[in-house]
């Protein structure tokens, strides 16, 4: 005796309609028109990769700016924070002020890299380089 | 579904375009133009947009051909990754708009089964399947693609099977619910009409 529950009969019930799909046939252009992107995709020039060993030199000093002024902004929040306590190195008052002024330079000549790189490109675009 | 001889086809075809011959594309295209647009249509429904969404499908397959480790089967990669294709596309422009709970079994007096009105009841639950959450959804329309083939969904999902499992059992579920007259009484019209998956894709 095999008596399938309701539950069973209706599961495959959706079984049969979703497993009988028609099959959809193609349309005549279809092979046509995929060929054309692709030989379209092919004929298109790579994309030209990230200039790297340009923008390594310029890029560092701005990563240590950054990394300074996160350090700066840490060291100057009040200790009322609670019983966290941020060890922080202990610099003398004279090394601070001197790695202030390296902080200041490096960013002034990042600012400066900047400009260049951006001047560079403008005249670039304007047919003078 | 697919035999050796398409595999070894696919093989060389893949070994032709990598070496720059762009044309043998071709050949992959011919093979799973096919599979790839009614994977689509089981997608969205719609036939133009289906033959979109398998140009875009081949596109990317040319474009990530390299990444084919061999890993798996040619089909495996391409289905996996149509698959992703289509859950992209399909996410910024969805195929339905209506939400699960407003789609109802189109209502048929319970002893007079008409052609009409049964192609209308299967059309309604197909469409449902389209509504189902997206948890649910992918499974259940890769499941039926794939001839009721639970590893080859899972597969093209990359998901484990035990996953599949349960999320195709969650979607099923709520289709039954959302279409109690569907009951495969052996002998009624609602069967009767109906072939296998693999008689039909065959």
């Amino acid at each position: 005796m095999n008596h399938k529950s309701d539950h069973e009969k209706e599961v495959e019930g959706i079984d049969r309609i979703l497993a009988s799909e028609e099959e959809l046939v193609p349309s005549h252009g279809f092979l046509a028109a995929a060929m054309e992107r692709v030989r379209e995709e092919a004929a298109t020039p790579p994309p030209i990769p990230f200039p790297w060993k340009r923008a390594l030199p310029g890029m560092l000093p701005l990563v240590g700016a950054i990394g300074w002024a996160i350090y700066e902004a840490i060291a100057s929040v009040p200790s009322q924070a609670g019983d966290f306590v941020l060890r922080l190195p202990s610099f003398s008052a004279a090394q601070m002020r001197s790695l202030e002024d390296a902080g200041w330079v490096a960013i002034a000549l990042t600012a400066s890299f900047c400009s260049w790189l951006v001047s560079r490109q403008l005249a670039g675009r304007s047919g003078l380089l | 579904m697919h035999s050796t001889t398409s595999a070894e086809e696919d093989l060389a075809d893949v070994e032709r375009v990598l070496a720059g011959d762009s044309e043998a594309f071709a050949g992959i295209v011919r093979r799973w133009q096919g599979p790839l647009v009614n994977m689509a249509w089981r997608y969205c429904r719609d036939r133009q947009r289906a033959e979109d969404l398998a140009q875009e499908a081949f596109l990317r397959a040319w474009r990530g051909l390299a990444g084919w480790r061999r890993e798996s089967s040619f089909s495996t990669w391409l289905f996996a990754l149509a698959a992703n294709v289509y859950r992209s596309e399909l996410k910024r422009f969805p195929a339905v708009n209506v939400p699960f709970e407003e789609i109802h079994e189109p209502a048929m007096p319970a002893t007079q089964y008409t052609a009409t009105a049964e192609q209308r009841q299967q059309e309604a639950l197909r469409r449902a399947v389209l509504a189902l959450p997206i948890r649910y959804r992918e499974p259940v329309v890769l499941y039926y693609f794939h001839e009721m083939d639970v590893a080859a969904a899972a597969r093209t999902m990359g998901l484990p099977e035990g996953t599949m499992k349960a999320r195709l059992a969650g979607g099923r579920e709520m289709l039954r619910r959302r279409f109690p007259q569907l009951r495969d009484e052996s002998g009624t019209a609602t069967a009767s009409t109906f072939k296998t998956g693999k008689e039909a894709l065959r």
